[in-house]
Parts: structure tokens; C-alpha cells; sequence
């Protein structure tokens, strides 16, 4: 009896709390939105900048404005460690509840891509995941804005050959990858231009036991004497990279990574010797953005950000971040109107980030200016398709040292369009909205 | 025909054509080899003195890496941060054997294993929110390790050996004498081995079961913070180190669990062949990374003719 009413007492204390806790994650002028993080594991100095900088971003407009147009924004995390299997588990855990699914893993976001058909949540991956959710009639749920990994690829290739692609004939282009869904993601783009454009392609993966120790890695390039290498390294992949390619004195300024190789943190590891390092980037860092000044003022000096001090807010990631959560909200805030609704459901955030429009305009309003460029999303392109720049690291800071670059949208939206077509014909039946409706 | 010359020929004709890489290629699996036989030689001390796999060995090395980084970002100076992180490590040890080891004594080797997964699960998680997860840049310069390259150029072409790895090795080798010095020539090293060989006899002469354990895991502290100085100084210090004790796994298979010198010619054997393998057949022929799987390949096939592995002891069980 005594253990009958011990544990009908421990019952009704749990429920009491859960009902006083509830107000905070259900309350009707909030919306859920999770996020699939990884502030630990090998990948960790890759992910909490990117994190803090998606957070402080939210917790900015929630104190500066209440949140999107008065409602706040419930900003959670899950950690992955960018365990395939815990993202699964995080997404399953949030779905019931989230307005979004942010994966923050290639691997995972080809794990849950078919499960977000059926839950009808979107997905949004800024920058990453599988590139051929650019097309909206088949991915109806995903969203890859502001550029894909394959955009990125062709970027590297137009700067490379200096716009005129037919120079890169005879040429050989190394890809240092991480042996790994998003390391793999960009190889079918190489592929496919270097039978166009007559120039060899070298695929390099890289083992995630290999990341801090890649001499064989380096050695092949010794041996190779690529004109180029282009890396997609994540986490401590891009460290190790970076210090083998000072040891084999590969020229800096032949060597590009891809937007998440283009760390500050990374960086430090090798400094000055790592001057000339590029990257190429959809995100520009602006120290003096208004944005900034806001985060700082209502997050960072209030001690409510997790970051180490206010010179973290300068770095790449940190600002990309803050652009990620940008384009979420944004969503949140054009399904808004469009429904004429404060709190948004995950159909109409999809409906809010098919219909993007961030023009130079919006960017400005939003106190982003140069931080990245105009692009607009619809149903049949859920990539926007923005450009990016290259950014070249200094011996203490990356810095942008090109133009505005473009991708070859014909080339890509092709193979988009096959590689999509094979997705689903793999996965049958899959819904696609052939119609665009 | 062109596959098998492939394989058989082409590789060879390789190495012949270009003596200066394969150079460069044996230095490479040398310093891999000797980093790997100082992961294993973790493993095996601990499991000689109490016959349990420790799979914390990976997170010590991160634990003691990120200590010596730390104490040395609040200001204490680094050849006095050394001290200290041993110091931290001792205290470690002390932890382990109090809190872990001492309450799980006479139980199967299972339950000290799975005990092990806790330690690295904790390890982990206070790692974390002491150190955070960020990238973090070894001190080497201020240990006094050189940071230049010597430059040779053997048959008219190019081989270089950086100074750090150079340094890596002599450490290396430094520290694994002067361990088969106190195992071999001192009272509690034979005390050690004398524990491996058999426990109860063991404690019938005297010998301190918790003292040895204290021991076995300090020194297994102290080979963590050296492997953390040489892989932390080539990419940083962060809980990607974490991942490498994985890289000893093979070694073990290899060398025998029990056995200081299996760990020690199976690293090297395993550092070199799997780079000469990934160089001359991997990269070429199977699209490379072969890295990930070799070493196990090699000590599975090993084991088909010697089960207990090189090095290991013949365990003949009566039924």
C-alpha cells in the first residue's frame, strides 16, 4: 500500500510538472522549432559556432521584437553528435511538435528525407544535404537554400578556370573528401563536367579514423601534382588537411575548400603558414552588420549567448549561422502573411520557404547587407541558387577576394532533374508534384 | 593479364621508379607505427596487470591532451603544465581504482569492460563542459618540440621529415625503453607482470592489488598525454583524438593483448604495411581510404594461423 501511494504521489508530482512546464513549449504564441545539433563529438568545433550563431539569431528577435511579428520562436536543440542513428532519433523524438526538421547532417537528411513525406515537416538545410532537393517537384518537403553542394562545385570550377571553362582542359583537380554521404555529394557534378570539359578528376576520401592523419591522403597528391584541390572536410578533417598541406608545400593558393571548410577555428592550428588558404562561401562575415549590433546588444551583453567572448561573433560560422536562422524565419514570417496566421503550421512554413523573396532589398531591411546574396526560392526551385564568394584566409581572418560567382545553373539543373528522377524511381512509390500545384 | 600486372608488377616497378617516395612513404608508416604502438602499449599494460580491455584508452588520450592545453590557455607554463596534467592523471587513476575498479573486483571481465564504456561516457561529458568542444591548438613550441623540416633529396629527389615527427619517434621509442625498463628491472614493474601471470598468487605474496591498479592506469595516463602531444601538434586537440585509439585495435589483434612487444612490432608492421598498401595498391586500384579496413584485414588473416596473435600467450583451458 505504502509503495501504491508512493508512487501514485511521484505520478501526480510528474504530471503537476508537466503541466507547469507546458505553458513554455506549447504556449499558442510560440512556434517549436528544433534544431538536430552537435556541440559534441569529432565534429564539435565545426558545430558550436554554427550553432550559437542559429540560436543567438533567435533569441535576438525574441528579445528585440518578441519574436516574428509577436511570435516567439521556441528554438530547442537535440544532440546528434552527427550520429546518423541519433538524428534519426532526434527527428522521430521533435516531429511531433516541429514546424521544421534541421538535420544538420547529409547523412541524416537522406535518412529522414523520405520519413518528411509522410510527417509533413519540412526540411531545411541551408547549404548542405543532398543537392538535387534543389528540385521541388520531387523533394517536395526539402529545402537546400541558399546554394547546394553541387552550385558549389560549379563555383569552384568557374573561379578556377577564370570563367572560360574550356581552359580547364587537360588539367587535373583533386577532391580531398571526407569518406562520408557529404563528403561524397559533390563527385557526380565533377564528374559529369570533366567529361564535358576534358580535364581529370581525382577523388580523395579520407576515413573518419583518417581525419588526423591524412599523409597517404597527401602523399597521393605529392604524387599526383593536381593543378587544384578542392576539399569537402568537415570537423577535424579540415585541421588535418590543412597541416598536411603546409608539410607537403602544396601551394595555399591551389587549395579551396568548400563553405564548411572554411573555418576560423580550424584555421588557428596552422596560422600564418595557412595564409593563402581559400574557401568558398555563400556567407560573407561583416563585423559592422546592423544585425550584429543587435545580437550583441540584446544576446551576447546580456549573457544569454554561449559563445567565448564577442570576437567569436566575427567568424565565418558564427555569421552563417545567424544566416540560417534567417532564412527560417523568414519562412516562418512569409507563411505568415500569406495565411494570414501568427502561429504557423509546418505545411505553411513549407508554403513560407517555397516562396522566399530575399532580395538586396529585404537584406537590407533585415540588417544583413553583404552578408549574402539576393535569391528567391519557388516550387519547383527550393535552392535559390544565391552565389557565393571566395574568402581567403590572411594569417588571422577570412577576408572575400572575388566577385560574386554563379554556378552553371543549365549544367546542374540537368543532373538535378536525372538525379532526382533516380531518386524517386529508387524509393517507389514517391509522391512527386509534376504539376507544381 | 593488366590485372595482374596491376598488382603484381606495376606497384613494385613503382617503388623502383621513384625511390625517393617510397622513402617518404616507410618515414610516413614509421611515425604512424610508432604513434599506433604507443596507443596499444595503453592497452596492453592494463590488460597484463587486471585482464581488463580498457576502452577509455582513447578518451584518456583527449582528457590528458586537453589538461595540458587548458592548464597552459589559464597561464601556467607549459613545461610546468606537464607536471601537472600527470599529476591530473594520477588523480585520475586514483578515481578509477577507488570509485570503479575496487567494487567491481572478482566480478567477470564483461562487467570491468562495460565499467570501462562508463569511464569513457564520463570522460566525455566532463570533458565537455570543462574544456568545451572546440578545436584547440597543441602547445609544441613552448614544450620545446622544433616545428622545422629537414630536407634530404635521396636518387635526385625529395624527402622530407618534419622535426616534430622526428621528435615523436625519439619520444616514442624513449618511453617505451624506459617502460620495458621498469616492467623488466624494477619491483613493482615485476610486480605488475607478476599480476598478469596470475592474480591470486600474486596477492598470496604480498602484492597490492589497488596499488598496481593506481599504477597500470597512470602509466596508461602518461602514454595518453605523450600520443595526445604528437597527434594533437599534427591536427589540433579536440574529441576527434578520441577516434584513433580505434586505429590500436588491429595492433592488438596483431601483436596479442598480453604482450608489450606484440604492441610494439605490431604498430610498426601495421603503420608501415598499410601504408605501403594504400600508396601502391589501394590508391591506385580500389579508389583509396583502404586505411580504414587493412590493419584488420592483415590481423584477421594473421589470426587464421595464429589465433592468440603474434605475441600472444597459448591460453590452453581445461574442461
Amino acid at each position: 500500500m505504502k509503495t501504491f501511494v508512493k508512487t501514485a504521489m511521484l505520478g501526480a508530482a510528474l504530471g503537476v510538472g508537466a503541466v507547469l512546464a507546458a505553458p513554455a513549449a506549447y504556449a499558442q504564441d510560440s512556434v517549436y522549432a528544433p534544431n538536430l545539433s552537435y556541440r559534441t563529438g569529432p565534429f564539435a568545433a565545426t558545430g558550436i559556432p554554427l550553432m550559437d550563431g542559429q540560436r543567438d539569431y533567435i533569441l535576438m528577435l525574441n528579445e528585440r521584437d518578441g519574436g516574428v511579428n509577436g511570435v516567439k520562436i521556441d528554438y530547442d536543440e537535440c544532440e546528434t553528435g552527427y550520429s546518423t542513428e541519433k538524428g534519426v532519433e532526434c527527428y522521430e523524438k521533435t516531429k511531433s511538435k516541429a514546424i521544421v526538421t534541421q538535420p544538420w547532417s547529409t547523412g541524416i537528411t537522406l535518412q529522414v528525407l523520405p520519413k518528411t513525406n509522410v510527417d509533413k515537416i519540412p526540411i531545411l538545410a541551408p547549404g548542405y544535404g543532398f543537392s538535387p532537393m534543389a528540385n521541388g517537384k520531387v523533394f517536395q518537403w526539402a529545402y537546400n537554400p541558399p546554394a547546394s553542394y553541387w552550385d558549389g562545385a560549379s563555383m569552384l570550377l568557374n573561379y578556377v578556370s577564370g570563367g572560360d571553362m574550356a581552359s580547364l582542359k587537360g588539367k587535373k583537380i583533386a577532391l580531398l573528401h571526407l569518406d562520408h554521404p557529404y563528403g561524397k555529394e559533390p563527385i557526380p557534378l565533377f564528374q559529369a563536367m570533366a567529361e564535358k570539359h576534358g580535364f581529370t578528376f581525382l577523388p580523395v576520401p579520407v576515413g573518419l579514423k583518417e581525419m588526423q592523419n591524412q599523409s597517404a591522403q597527401w602523399l597521393q597528391i605529392r604524387r599526383e601534382k593536381p593543378d587544384f584541390v578542392f576539399m569537402w572536410g568537415w570537423g577535424a578533417m579540415n585541421a588535418g588537411a590543412l597541416t598536411e598541406a603546409v608539410k607537403t608545400k602544396y601551394p595555399m593558393d591551389q587549395f579551396i575548400g568548400i563553405w564548411w571548410s572554411g573555418h576560423d577555428g580550424d584555421m588557428k592550428t596552422v596560422g600564418e603558414k595557412g595564409k593563402g588558404y581559400k574557401s568558398i562561401s555563400w556567407s560573407v562575415p561583416v563585423a559592422d552588420a546592423p544585425v550584429m549590433a543587435d545580437i550583441k546588444k540584446h544576446v551576447v551583453d546580456a549573457g544569454k549567448s554561449l559563445i567565448g567572448g564577442a570576437d567569436d561573433m566575427d567568424t565565418v560560422f558564427y555569421q552563417r549561422g545567424v544566416l540560417i536562422s534567417m532564412i527560417l524565419v523568414e519562412g516562418i514570417r512569409v507563411a505568415q502573411d500569406h495565411f494570414d496566421t501568427k502561429v504557423v503550421n509546418a505545411e505553411q512554413l513549407r508554403w513560407g520557404l517555397e516562396n522566399l523573396k530575399i532580395d538586396d532589398a529585404r537584406i537590407a531591411e533585415l540588417g544583413m547587407t553583404g552578408m549574402v546574396g539576393p535569391f528567391s526560392t519557388s516550387c519547383s526551385n527550393h535552392t535559390g541558387h544565391s552565389g557565393a564568394w571566395i574568402l581567403q584566409w590572411d594569417g588571422g581572418k577570412f577576408a572575400p577576394i572575388s566577385d560574386k560567382l554563379t554556378a552553371d545553373a543549365e549544367a546542374i539543373s540537368a543532373l538535378e532533374q536525372v538525379k532526382a528522377m533516380e531518386y524517386a524511381e529508387a524509393n517507389a512509390p514517391w509522391p512527386v508534384n509534376e504539376a507544381c500545384k | 593479364m593488366d590485372f595482374l600486372h596491376s598488382i603484381l608488377i606495376k606497384p613494385f616497378a613503382d617503388m623502383v621508379a621513384a625511390p625517393d617516395f617510397l622513402m617518404q612513404v616507410l618515414w610516413e608508416g614509421l611515425v604512424s607505427g610508432v604513434l599506433y604502438a604507443l596507443i596499444a602499449l595503453g592497452f596492453v599494460l592494463i590488460y597484463k596487470s587486471s585482464r581488463i580491455f580498457n576502452f577509455a584508452q582513447g578518451i584518456m588520450v583527449v582528457f590528458a591532451a586537453l589538461t595540458l592545453v587548458g592548464l597552459h590557455e589559464k597561464g601556467v607554463h607549459a613545461l610546468l603544465a606537464v607536471p601537472l596534467t600527470l599529476l591530473v592523471m594520477l588523480m585520475l587513476a586514483v578515481a578509477i581504482e577507488r570509485v570503479v575498479l575496487r567494487p567491481l573486483v572478482n566480478q567477470p571481465d564483461i562487467i570491468l569492460f562495460m565499467a570501462t564504456i562508463g569511464i569513457t561516457l564520463f570522460l566525455i561529458g566532463f570533458g565537455e563542459l570543462i574544456f568545451g568542444g572546440e578545436n584547440k591548438v597543441m602547445i609544441t613550441e613552448q614544450l620545446l618540440i622544433p616545428t622545422g623540416s629537414y630536407t634530404f633529396e635521396p636518387f635526385g629527389g625529395f624527402l622530407l621529415i618534419e622535426q616534430k615527427d622526428l621528435t615523436a619517434v625519439i619520444g616514442a621509442i624513449a618511453l617505451v625503453l624506459i617502460l620495458l625498463l621498469f616492467l623488466n628491472r624494477s619491483k613493482m614493474g615485476r610486480a605488475i607482470r607478476a599480476l598478469g601471470d596470475d592474480h591470486q598468487a600474486a596477492l598470496s605474496v604480498g602484492i597490492s592489488l589497488s596499488t598496481i591498479w593506481v599504477l597500470v592506469w597512470f602509466i596508461a595516463g602518461v602514454i595518453a598525454l605523450a600520443t595526445g602531444i604528437v597527434w594533437g601538434a599534427r591536427a589540433g586537440v579536440s574529441f576527434a583524438l578520441d577516434v584513433i585509439a580505434y586505429k590500436a585495435l588491429p595492433v592488438l589483434m596483431l601483436g596479442g593483448l598480453e604482450s608489450v612487444t606484440g604492441a610494439i612490432v605490431g604498430g610498426l608492421a601495421i603503420g608501415i604495411l598499410e601504408k605501403l598498401f594504400e600508396l601502391y595498391w589501394g590508391q591506385p586500384l580500389l579508389g583509396g581510404n583502404t586505411e580504414t579496413w587493412f590493419a584488420f584485414v592483415f590481423a584477421l588473416v594473421i589470426l587464421l594461423f595464429r589465433p592468440q596473435g603474434l605475441f600472444g600467450e597459448k591460453i590452453i583451458e581445461r574442461i
